[in-house]
């Protein structure tokens, strides 16, 4: 397959079935459509491509293309923007995955965090952020390029013309008898649906959407929705909910037993739809088919996951770690006051170690101390004993907790000689001893 | 049914059971009638204190005074350890007569002459917006021979790297980049004015602006400290919340609600169809929901910790861990979460008419419309049989204005209040009580009565009556 450019790659993924060991069906064939495989990474390739195309066409040397989104959309719209030589900015009110950020900002986006919801009612406080943003892309005559996702039509239709299409020719000319998408912009659920309905009216449309309070990346919840131009409830024959919980376990299956490197999204379309169909299964007496939606990758969504189940990411305990000690090694841990701290370092030439963070150092700390950061010393320690058994050490922390529970974990390394600044720092202060910048 | 349940605490519960108690207060003092908690001040206070300790930082809670003009919570925290934040001059004189020495005062917001003045005479420490408010404090100073006034310079408008995030623009604070510029001044001014730290306060509930601007705040008490200042402390000004509803699933479904009602998929929830800020377009909802987040999972003492627990966005190290490593004290100035569970508002039905009822008491009076606090009353039904509920209602004030609505939300009660019984708007102490309470149309602004313990027994006086001086308590 030989192509002039990144962008004939976006379109024609392939729709792989899902094993009925993993979901337990009996009389339906379950199919995943694999939008992950798009050159960029996602479903919203597609989307981005069809709207992006016509603005960047005719675009002047000067303008910024700027959408509101917080993920795929803007990672697609800030690759084909770079393609043809300009800036890309993303507005976002709900950016809440570190790695999608970084990952635009290295893609050369520039990102603006809308401000949150003000603690005292103000009244003079005439429009919200969003009305702001789009006052001030549609003001400047030219300069801004707005693909505008959740109004634009052309949304829809790549999934019309595209997504949709693809699928009943990947079933050999028939459309499946269930679709079932999550609902972010509305655009590829609502493309597809009209695109099946065409071929097939009776195919049923069901959309997902997150619970209220939760938050599962690239979907909204059902309030949300209603924000959303491109929303119709009318294409939907049920709208249902769905948990970050559900998104989690449908992307462990799928990444684990069938060999899908699928996001939470696609997880949570899996774990919807066979939700749904498994109400219906038992029901049938012939043979049915359903899509879902895979809409991305996993790779952004490391801390997602490890936010909200930290066990799948379970390691081993790691040796000579502070939090193997107990409370009675803790409590003897030998420590000194700060003046006979000072009469100590004077008398052995003791070496001090400051564990608080660089900046805090920089600012003032004792005459002569050397900053390890408690962070990097507890990966030294896994090691092993960072400084030689032949001197002393003295461990300074803010307020003598820290040092106190490395001076036990030192000591039971087998360092004979190493005391704790008792009160830490701030007693050291407090008793008029000098500190230094 | 859509109902906006109050949290109540038990203490307030117990006086709401008290049907006698309050109906005899309010037969003897009128409706409306502001009831207080000083005593429950003190324990949120504590609670602050327990993150403080978590977290091992020391500093200041500044009370801000503006939230409630209660002498009794005043002379309540004046006992305890906290701080009072003033903002005007007649603040400032109350904070001082209630007890507050003027170690414990800080002084910000605008400020006139007057209010400097004092300010600078009594000693408290000032807060400062401006270079002009530096410049014009040093001259007051220097005018009147007085000591060294410790000062704290607020700053505003910072800059994040990486990911921009924006902020309301505020009136208040120096813009963090005109720092250099302000010390200058302040060191030409080192003979009347002390740096003690510097300060912001963001009108916000999100945790990404205040993590940005504490760190940067971080940063320029490193620029006066490179300069040979000697700042102590870093206040981070208030903005932590109340959580008022009991229940965030009632919540959830009132808003999802009104947006149906906003899009004409259901009858209005308010009086007009009123979308306190949504509104419909072509089918599609517009708009920013204009409430106050009346369930909040985090508020108060908790969103102060979890924003301490906040990595910096340049630094990665928690907040909290930062301000300890560097030795700077945790200013803070909370107004509304000092004072959850501390008070209600009870008024008196006037009439009852289908779905209208009539109140004592108007919009003024609570101010819930004008912070956008949605939450049901408590009806206190006097003696006999009630219609049972639940009723939509609507409730009207006692003021000849149309706009006199109490809350543009259809309110629904589980029973139908008739006149004379009374109806509690329970944790309406803090901001809502007297925030904009006035005598306008001759209506009265409700009197305030401090209920409190002593000696295992609950007593009242009037607000201005109150002293934390109760008899029992020297008794060994």
């Amino acid at each position: 397959m030989r192509h002039d450019d990144i962008t004939d790659a976006i379109g024609n993924t392939p729709l792989v079935r899902i094993d009925p060991a993993v979901h337990g069906l009996r009389n339906i064939d379950l199919y995943a459509k694999l939008e992950l495989l798009n050159p960029f990474g996602s479903v919203k390739d597609r989307a981005a491509w069809q709207m992006a195309r016509p603005l960047l066409a005719g675009a002047p040397a000067d303008a910024t293309l700027v959408e509101l989104s917080s993920g795929n959309t803007a990672k697609a719209l800030a690759l084909l923007a770079g393609m043809h030589g300009l800036p890309f900015k993303s507005v976002t009110n709900r950016m809440k995955v570190p790695e999608i950020k970084e990952l635009l900002l290295l893609l050369g986006a520039e990102i603006d965090e809308l401000p949150g919801q003000s603690e005292c009612l103000d009244p003079t406080d005439a429009d919200d952020p969003l009305t702001q943003m789009y006052r001030q892309v549609s003001a400047e005559d030219g300069e801004f390029l707005h693909t505008d996702q959740y109004f634009n039509e052309r949304n829809v239709e790549a999934h019309l013309h595209g997504t949709g299409p693809e699928i009943i020719k990947d079933l050999d000319g028939r459309a499946p008898d269930y679709f079932i998408a999550c609902v972010g912009t509305a655009g590829s659920s609502t493309g597809v649906a009209r695109a099946l309905r065409q071929h097939d009216p009776d195919v049923e449309v069901i959309g997902l959407v997150g619970a209220k309070s939760d938050f599962i990346p690239g979907i909204r919840t059902i309030d949300e929705v209603q924000q959303v131009g491109l929303f119709d409830p009318g294409v939907y024959d049920a709208v249902e909910t769905i948990t970050s919980d559900d998104a989690i376990d449908g992307l462990l299956t799928l990444v684990r037993r069938c060999g899908i490197l699928t996001g939470p999204t696609g997880g949570g379309a899996f774990v919807g739809a066979v939700r749904v169909l498994r109400t219906l299964d038992p029901l049938l007496t012939s043979r049915k088919t359903a899509v879902f939606i895979v809409c991305d990758r996993v790779e952004s969504y490391l801390s997602y996951v490890r936010d909200r189940r930290p066990e799948v990411f379970g390691r081993p305990p790691r040796r000579n770690s502070t939090r193997t000690l107990t409370d009675a090694e803790v409590a003897a841990a030998p420590a000194l006051d700060a003046r006979a701290a000072q009469c100590w370092i004077a008398s052995t030439n003791a070496l001090v170690v400051d564990l608080r963070s660089p900046y805090a150092f920089q600012a003032l700390h004792i005459p002569g101390s050397l900053n390890i950061v408690d962070e990097v010393f507890a990966d030294l320690l896994h090691a092993g004993l960072p400084i030689s058994r032949h001197r002393p050490v003295l461990l300074v922390c803010p307020v003598g907790e820290k040092s106190a529970r490395y001076a036990a974990l030192l000591r039971r390394m087998g360092h004979p000689d190493v005391q704790s600044l008792a009160g830490g720092v701030i007693a050291w202060r407090d008793a008029g001893l000098e500190l230094v910048r | 049914m859509l109902s906006l349940t109050p949290k109540i605490d038990p203490t307030i519960q117990s006086l709401l059971d008290d049907r006698d108690f309050l109906g005899e207060l309010l037969d003897a003092l009128g409706s409306p009638l502001g009831l207080i908690l000083p005593q429950r001040a003190t324990r949120n206070v504590h609670t602050f204190r327990e993150t403080y300790r978590r977290h091992r930082l020391t500093g200041r809670l500044y009370y801000a005074h503006k939230a409630n003009r209660s002498s009794a919570i005043l002379r309540e925290l004046a006992a305890g350890d906290a701080g009072v934040d003033v903002a005007s001059l007649g603040e400032l004189q109350h904070a001082l007569s209630a007890g507050f020495t003027p170690g414990r005062i800080v002084a910000t917001g605008p400020k006139n002459r007057e209010f400097l003045w004092l300010a600078a005479r009594a000693g408290v420490t000032v807060s400062v917006d401006s270079a002009d408010e530096l410049a014009e404090l040093a001259g007051i100073v220097a005018g009147h021979r007085l000591p060294r006034v410790p000062v704290s310079l607020r700053l505003s408008g910072f800059a994040s790297a990486g990911v921009r995030v924006l902020t309301r623009r505020s009136r208040f604070g120096t813009p963090a980049g005109d720092l250099a510029d302000l010390l200058d001044l302040l060191e030409k001014r080192a003979d009347q004015v002390e740096l003690t730290g510097v300060a912001y306060h963001l009108d916000t509930i999100g945790l990404p602006e205040k993590a940005v601007a504490l760190e940067s705040c971080l940063t320029a008490l490193d620029e006066c400290r490179a300069r040979g200042l000697r700042p102590r402390s870093l206040d981070i000004g208030g903005g932590f919340g109340v959580n008022y509803l009991a229940d965030g699933a009632e919540w959830e479904r009132w808003t999802s609600e009104l947006g149906q009602a906003v899009l004409g998929r259901r009858p209005p929830l308010t009086w007009e169809g009123h979308g306190y800020g949504l509104r419909a377009e072509g089918g599609t909802l517009r708009g920013n929901l204009a409430l106050y987040p009346a369930y909040r999972p985090v508020a108060g003492a908790a969103y102060l910790d979890r924003l301490l627990g906040t990595p910096a966005p340049e630094r990665g190290r928690p907040l909290g861990e930062l301000l300890l490593d560097h030795m700077y004290d945790l200013d803070v100035e909370p107004g509304r979460a000092l004072l959850d569970q501390c008070g209600l508002v009870v008024a008196r039905v006037i009439a009852s008419d289908n779905d209208r009822i009539r109140l004592d008491l108007n919009a003024r009076d609570v101010s819930l419309e004008e912070h956008g606090v949605q939450m049901d009353p408590v009806v206190i039904a006097r003696t006999g049989d009630r219609r049972p509920g639940p009723a939509g209602v609507h409730l009207l004030g006692n003021l000849c204005l149309e706009a006199d609505l109490i809350t543009r939300r259809k309110v629904f009660l589980p029973v139908v209040p008739r006149p004379g019984d009374l109806l509690a708007f329970v944790n309406t102490a803090g901001y809502f009580m007297d925030f904009s309470a006035t005598n306008a149309l001759h209506q009265p602004v409700a009197r305030k009565v401090a209920v409190y313990r002593s000696g295992g027994v609950r007593r009242w006086c009037l607000d201005e009556q109150y002293w934390p001086v109760h008899p029992r308590q020297e008794t060994p």
